[in-house]
């Protein structure tokens, strides 16, 4: 079952202007913030185990507490890069309810006593960020942004920014470099953003789904929140549902819903009556589950895991059996191979091996060291460099390798892929 | 202070030191090539791996503050297996064209294959094209191919010169290093991106495909093109010196030299130097050895002055060292009396000029030592005084201790048109130059060594003394300033050239013609 | 180099209040960038870097490394019309890389390439966040999604 709790009025086009915003209920939650202390706030928010909807899943409230104690002027910056492949979550947010996430943020700018924040929104997101530019004009003209917000005594400003297609802005301290007119390169930590971030002054970055679940926990308190979800999932998340299933779409569940019933109940099962052969449950970085794990694993931080997978940005991908996995895997990692900063070393010319690699089987080029080898390289990339990218196009690859070993082998062997699509030629596919 | 171990010594670090630092502070070895002790933290060649102890990830060295009582190693199997596949990556699109790369034998990636790597390449597929022999202008050629990303010579560029020249373009496997649209790297600083690149992928285009590194030998100098005095490194064999390149001196150049610096080198090889006495005047001179000169015409001066020294001047520029000064105010001054003295300043109006870096408009390495003895000796005479002097035809001898790199001094021809109105000139240079050899007044070169052929100590503008050591000989048949001096006087000098009692010995060795002086 | 390229009066009084819309001002380079590309047809020369770095008093060097950092700045000439079709894993499972193909064929021009009319140019590109309506492509600013070869065919043949 959903339970819609961010996505409640979503169906609602008028919830996209502030009219409408206001009629539903809209910045109630702020007027009521402004009753309470910012620490208050920031203890609400730990309470409710909110965790970061944006991939790595770190809990907000502890993140929040990490500013230092001082007079320096500290930003929060919204985290609307969303490039990680499958999702699109975050687009629907803005698109629908940009002042949700307007009231979200000032909220938490408010707890963390920010006078400044960006929505950094990728570049292709062209709607979204008209959308969300007319909101914030709108939220000024309401007094919900700028000097002395609904009489608080609160100041706060907010603008947005366009990256320009770099998937390595959606990593936080790629984002601070964007926004600071760099490349989106990711900068060494430590220091970290919370202590020196964006003009290395402390800086919160939260996702957009993240800061907008803040004005719900704010509203309903922890406890409520906590309804929703497990022990050590809280709430409730998006998840973006593509590839071979009837309905794909965003589906708003309660944490720790099984995946089984994702798929086969709210999305319809598999189009053309196909088989499940695997699922990516968290964005194209996190490792793949076979068809049995997908069955037995529920949507939550903890099982996936347990799994030796992950919840990443809740994109799930839906594998039919007639996909070649080696085929898909070249995908993967062809982006991994573009999307590369550049920066590290393991990375930049790691990311590029096991893309050559994988080509090279894909198109009946492989060795049968190949196969070893792009383990071996994957293993050696992990943990070594500045930011997770290098991690992310190293998992994919060593799950694909090791849960589908034999469509690899069999692809080296044979010169073809183990899976015959009618009129398919794996090598062109790949030009 | 934080007490730390690295790789089993206990040493003490200042709070706030890395564990690169540490490790350099410990005399241990540890591989990086993206660190520079004079640059921001990169952090990305992720080579300086280290394991600490209670830690489960490795962590890089440079970025990472020593903490009280850490255990630190890069001893261990995951730390050697953690470079090898560093190197790995590193060397997987690079060329290996190692027979035809200058920077062959001081390669950072040979240095470190022979140490963590020696494996056969396990990538099959082709390597990643790139730019190669790209111009940067008049100093730089870039190989992007051989070019591992560090970021350094960027860094350069960005923190100390703030030229911003360079950049690195793309992305991940297709980022190079570069200019804007090659737009030439041209700053003063440049050949320092050369010096820092860890690999061939900036070479000289003043060294390059000249030498083999592990051919030159290298002697540690200063720098005499100006009066910052940058600590040297002066590489030569026996055809001559190469390169210049400099060596961190935290009191005086840091980590870098300026380009013109990088010149010093050019007027200490043969083709461009004064390699015989020479007696005579335009278009009729006589070779000599330089001692035998040099004990001649002190003869004829010490005669003049005992008939006035007065009609005697000795013009000094700011090119010698302190003692070569001292021996000559010791003759000049005290011995003959000689009071016409005057410092020849080469460019007058840029004396005082400096970039904020470290280039000098003085271009003398030792104004500085040259005035203060001008002090103690009490000149104070004007240059103009020289030339009225000269106008008046008040002297018959003007000894000239002139430049010995004579690119710096533009004004050389119109000094000695002036020097030429005066009958006996004697001219004491380490440069040959036909302005010299036109002269029409009874003439004598003597061939003075350059700084990297003798001892010596000189003073940088802020007075702090420096001294150098020779390095190797040249020519063979020239003069220091002060052996010139000493046998001027009518001393004898041993095979040190020291001065030697003078009925001690008859023979003179510097026309002795076996083997270098 | 001289500059040949210049931004229309209204597009540098863009970039100078952007120079102080943010609190670096490097921030506006991204917005210059986008400025420069809407008004030089679809991509940004290297006079227009020059351009730029006098206007905003920027080395060239960084807008230049800004520039290639970032997918959606043109090097190069593109069609009047920027097709970009996704290829990347949801698209690629319901046919994006097919897609691409065909309206390469159709609209007779390589990946990448403009098309001998000048009207196209058609590139495969990663994930643009629209993948329940795989296969999509992106026409200039919009989104096309949930396509089909003919729908895409006839979106693109409307297109002059």
């Amino acid at each position: 079952m959903e339970v819609k709790l961010l996505t409640e009025h979503y169906d609602k086009p008028e919830f996209k202007a502030l009219v409408g915003y206001k009629k539903l209920g809209g910045y109630d939650t702020l007027k009521k913030a402004f009753g309470m202390k910012p620490k208050e706030i920031i203890e609400i928010v730990k309470a409710s185990g909110l965790r970061g909807r944006g991939g790595a899943g770190f809990p907000t409230g502890m993140k929040w507490s990490f500013l230092p104690e001082n007079n320096e002027p500290r930003y929060l910056l919204c985290n609307a890069d969303e490039g990680e492949p499958g999702t699109f979550k975050d687009r629907m947010m803005m698109e629908r309810a940009p002042h949700q996430l307007i009231e979200g943020m000032v909220i938490s700018a408010y707890a963390v006593q920010s006078k400044k924040s960006y929505i950094y929104i990728r570049g292709e997101y062209t709607e979204s960020y008209r959308t969300v530019e007319k909101a914030i004009r709108e939220a000024y003209d309401g007094g919900f942004l700028g000097k002395n917000i609904l009489g608080s005594g609160f100041d706060h400003d907010m603008d947005v920014y366009s990256g320009a297609g770099a998937y390595i802005c959606g990593e936080e301290t790629g984002m601070i470099s964007s926004l600071e007119g760099l490349k989106g390169q990711p900068k060494l930590k430590p220091p970290f953003p919370a202590v020196k971030g964006y003009l290395r002054k402390p800086t919160i970055v939260n996702n957009v789904e993240t800061l907008a679940a803040v004005k719900y926990i704010i509203r309903d308190g922890a406890q409520a929140y906590r309804k929703n979800g497990t022990e050590k999932s809280a709430g409730t998340k998006l998840f973006s549902v593509s590839g071979n299933v009837v309905r794909p779409g965003n589906y708003e569940i309660p944490l720790g819903y099984p995946l089984k019933d994702l798929i086969f109940n709210l999305c319809g099962g598999l189009k053309h009556g196909r088989k499940l052969k695997a699922v990516i449950p968290g964005g194209s970085s996190a490792p793949v589950l076979t068809a049995d794990e997908a069955m037995r694993a529920t949507m939550d931080y903890e099982c996936l895991a347990q799994m030796g997978s992950m919840l990443g940005s809740g994109a799930v991908i839906v594998i039919d059996d007639s996909n070649c996995m080696v085929d898909l895997m070249k995908v993967i990692l062809h982006f991994y191979h573009h999307e590369s900063c550049g920066q590290c070393t393991p990375c930049r010319e790691g990311t590029g091996w096991l893309d050559k690699i994988v080509t090279s089987i894909v198109t009946g080029h492989g060795r049968l060291q190949d196969v070893q080898l792009l383990e071996k390289v994957a293993k050696n990339m992990m943990g070594r460099t500045i930011c997770a990218l290098s991690d992310a196009a190293a998992m994919p690859a060593i799950s694909f390798v090791t849960k589908f070993r034999d469509e690899f082998e069999f692809f080296v062997r044979e010169g073809r892929s183990k899976v015959k699509k009618e009129g398919y030629n794996y090598a062109q596919m790949h030009h | 202070m934080p007490k730390c171990t690295i790789n089993g010594k206990s040493i003490e670090v200042k709070p706030g030191t890395t564990i690169i630092q540490a490790f350099k502070e410990a005399g241990e070895e540890i591989a990086h090539y993206c660190w520079h002790p004079a640059l921001s933290v990169a952090g990305v060649c992720r080579l300086c791996m280290v394991q600490i102890e209670g830690q489960p990830k490795l962590q890089i060295a440079c970025n990472t503050v020593v903490a009280d009582n850490m255990v630190i190693t890069n001893k261990s199997e995951p730390v050697k297996d953690a470079v090898r596949w560093g190197m790995d990556f590193h060397l997987i699109n690079h060329p290996l064209d190692c027979p035809i790369c200058d920077q062959a034998g001081e390669c950072g990636l040979q240095e470190q294959y022979m140490r963590y790597g020696q494996y056969d390449p396990e990538m099959a597929e082709p390597k990643q094209k790139k730019h190669k022999v790209i111009d940067l202008g008049p100093t730089v050629v870039l190989d992007s191919e051989r070019c591992i990303l560090c970021s350094r010579c960027v860094r350069f560029t960005e923190e100390v010169t703030k030229t911003n020249e360079l950049g690195i373009f793309n992305r991940g496997d297709r980022s190079e290093i570069g200019t804007f649209h090659n737009k030439p790297l041209n700053n003063n600083y440049s050949y320092n991106t050369i010096d820092i690149c860890p690999v061939g992928a900036l070479t000289s285009k003043d060294f390059r495909f000249r030498q083999r590194v592990w051919y030159l030998k290298e002697a540690r100098s200063i720098c005499t093109g100006c009066s910052t005095g940058c600590n040297v490194n002066v590489y030569f064999n026996e055809e001559g010196t190469w390169r210049v390149k400099p060596v961190q001196n935290d009191k005086v150049n840091g980590y870098w030299m300026c380009d013109k610096g990088r010149d010093v080198y050019k007027f200490t090889n043969l083709p461009v130097r004064l390699t015989s006495g020479k007696t005579g005047s335009k278009d009729n001179w006589n070779l000599l050895e330089a001692g035998a000169l040099a004990k001649d015409v002190g003869a004829t001066i010490r005669a003049a002055a005992r008939s006035g020294a007065d009609k005697i001047a000795l013009v000094i520029t700011g090119q010698y060292s302190n003692e070569d000064y001292d021996a000559l105010f010791q003759f000049f001054s005290v011995g003959l009396g000689v009071q016409n003295i005057y410092h020849w300043i080469n460019n007058p109006e840029d004396m005082n000029g400096f970039d904020g870096l470290l280039f000098r408009g003085d271009r003398n390495p030792n104004t500085k030592g040259l005035v203060a003895r001008l002090e103690k000796y009490g000149v104070k005479t004007k240059w103009l005084d020289l030339e009225d002097k000269i106008k008046a035809h008040d002297l018959t001898h003007i000894v000239i201790a002139g430049p010995e790199n004579h690119s710096v001094f533009p004004d050389l021809e119109t000094k000695l048109r002036l020097f030429d109105q005066v009958p006996n000139v004697v001219w004491l240079s380490a440069g040959k130059s036909v302005a010299v050899d036109g002269l029409t007044a009874v003439t004598t070169q003597i061939p003075m060594k350059t700084f990297i052929e003798k001892d010596g100590t000189y003073t940088n503008y802020a007075g702090l003394e420096q001294k150098v050591k020779r390095g190797t000989t040249i020519v063979a048949g020239a003069l220091t300033l002060e052996e010139a001096v000493h046998l001027m006087s009518g001393e004898e000098l041993d095979m040190n050239m020291r001065p030697l009692p003078p009925k001690y010995l008859k023979t003179n060795f510097l026309v002795h013609k076996g083997g270098p002086l | 180099m001289t500059s040949t390229f210049q931004l229309s009066e209204e597009g540098a009084a863009f970039v100078k209040r952007e120079l102080n819309r943010y609190e670096d001002r490097h921030s506006a380079i991204i917005p210059a960038l986008y400025r420069v590309q809407k008004e030089n047809n679809g991509w940004v020369s290297p006079e227009s870097v020059t351009y730029l770095s006098h206007l905003m008093d920027l080395p060239e060097s960084e807008i230049e490394e800004v520039l290639r950092f970032y997918t959606m700045f043109n090097t190069k000439p593109v069609g009047r019309h920027h097709v970009q079709v996704c290829c990347n894993i949801s698209c690629a499972m319901n046919g994006g890389r097919e897609l691409a193909d065909r309206l390469c064929q159709e609209f007779d021009v390589h990946d990448g390439e403009i098309s001998g009319d000048g009207r196209f140019t058609i590139s495969r590109v990663e994930c643009l966040g629209a993948c329940d309506k795989a296969p999509m492509m992106q026409v200039n600013d919009t989104f096309c999604e949930g396509l089909t070869e003919e729908k895409a065919i006839e979106i693109l043949r409307e297109m002059k």
